[in-house]
């Protein structure tokens, strides 16, 4: 049974112990069986539809933020259509609209989805388990600024915070600074400065 | 022609809704500033209930001074705070300082 | 509601007072993705099945009990249920038969291991 995963003064985290994992994996193998019994699935577009979730990830998150930081056209084609310039990298986008919010020395953009866990899942994958947790969701529109220090970035007072609730049918990535220096590096160096906490604006790349 | 364009003025109606909305609880009654239109989707609260042949409906995003949001916290002055709203979730409202 | 604002829905925790958050970064197991496969497959434009918005219906009206208690997947797992039923395209019978086939199937696996 599923059970309350309590570490000191952090919000819970709702998870399932073993037996709640075996139980829902009979559930969810039962219902495919039954689907499948109906033919309305097969198990061949269950598994192909698991391999096109596994896919995405950071990697192709910062593979479209070092083309941004390297190429300045494809950089304003990304801010003013964001999904169609990410699927010019062939990135397949199924979201309707990708936004793309820049970072700058006086700007820093945080996402985050209050009501459920909505995220950018057709290029960065799964969300990590913090960001569909009940702390973030319910804080990070209120006192950003804490949570970001909780992040371990200390955000000053005179840089503009933007958070963006990815309520509706919108999905958002952030843009983060480049290195000063970019020029000195390669495509595949800036690709492994960039972390998925960077897109979604927990972290910070000051350049 | 949209209801509305970037710059104008807005406040978010609270439709008093049971069942599925995508306007969250803290949003409404607010006033802020449309940033951009985002085009034509599908009513979430039609889609809820099985409903795919309702009228596509204006989502617009809005912008709030997150001090106005949250009187009671010590917030920078130019924190800001933007979120989706459908259209008929929006009124017009006249100019007001609090908006980014 | 006093405030005049409208139903707020226990999933609809923007603001709330909440502890810290949890740093935490979980694997993402195979009956999760199997679950999101599923719900993806069932929404799509040839099927039109199943729709997010309709299952974030059903989770956001299980109660909070419930919803507190399931984890994210869990909650997506239950509520597509749910609808499936509601729509009379699968019956709580053969679901509950075909769950009880596959914890024999797992008891015998376990025997076996």
């Amino acid at each position: 049974m599923p059970h309350d995963h309590q570490h000191g003064e952090h919000e819970a985290l709702i998870i399932e112990d073993e037996a709640g994992n075996i139980e829902a994996q009979i559930i969810i193998d039962a219902l495919q069986q039954v689907l499948i019994g109906k033919g309305l699935l097969t198990a061949h577009e269950v598994t192909a539809a698991i391999a096109k979730l596994e896919s995405p990830g950071l990697h192709l998150g910062a593979k479209i933020v070092a083309k941004a930081w390297t190429d300045p056209t494809f950089k304003s084609r990304l801010l003013s259509d964001g999904r169609a310039a990410v699927q010019e990298l062939d990135i397949p986008v199924t979201e309707a609209r990708i936004i793309v919010v820049e970072n700058t020395a006086q700007l820093h953009n945080l996402i985050t989805c209050t009501l459920c866990s909505c995220y950018p899942r057709s290029i960065l994958g799964q969300p990590p388990s913090w960001y569909i947790s009940k702390a973030y969701r319910a804080r990070s529109v209120r006192e950003p600024r804490q949570v970001l220090a909780e992040f371990g970035l200390d955000l000053m007072r005179d840089i503009k915070l933007v958070v963006h609730d990815s309520n509706a049918d919108m999905r958002y990535l952030v843009l983060p600074e480049p290195p000063h220096d970019v020029e000195r590096y390669t495509i595949s160096e800036l690709e492994t400065m960039i972390s998925r906490d960077h897109l979604i604006g927990v972290a910070r790349g000051d350049g | 022609m949209t209801r509305f364009s970037a710059g104008d003025h807005v406040q978010v109606l609270a439709l008093g809704k049971e069942g599925h909305v995508r306007i969250p609880h803290y949003i409404r009654h607010q006033t802020g500033r449309v940033t951009e239109y985002c085009g034509t989707y599908l009513n979430p609260e039609d889609l809820a209930v099985g409903n795919t042949s309702g009228r596509a409906v204006d989502l617009y995003r809005v912008a709030f001074l997150q001090r106005q949001l949250w009187p009671d916290d010590a917030i920078p002055a130019q924190d800001t705070l933007i979120i989706e709203i459908y259209d008929h979730w929006l009124r017009s409202v006249k100019e007001t300082e609090n908006a980014p | 509601m006093q405030d005049g604002k409208g139903p707020k829905g226990y999933h609809d925790v923007g603001g709330d007072a909440a502890g810290e958050i949890p740093m935490v970064e979980l694997p993402w197991l195979h009956w999760e993705k199997q679950v999101e496969a599923i719900r993806g497959l069932l929404g799509d434009g040839t099927r039109r099945i199943v729709s997010l918005d309709e299952v974030r219906r059903g989770f956001e009206s299980f109660g909070v009990e419930k919803y507190n208690t399931l984890s994210f997947y869990r909650r997506r797992l239950e509520a597509m249920t749910d609808i499936l039923i509601e729509k009379g395209i699968v019956s709580r019978t053969e679901l509950d038969r075909a769950i009880e086939a596959g914890k024999v199937r797992w008891s015998d696996l376990d025997e076996k291991l």
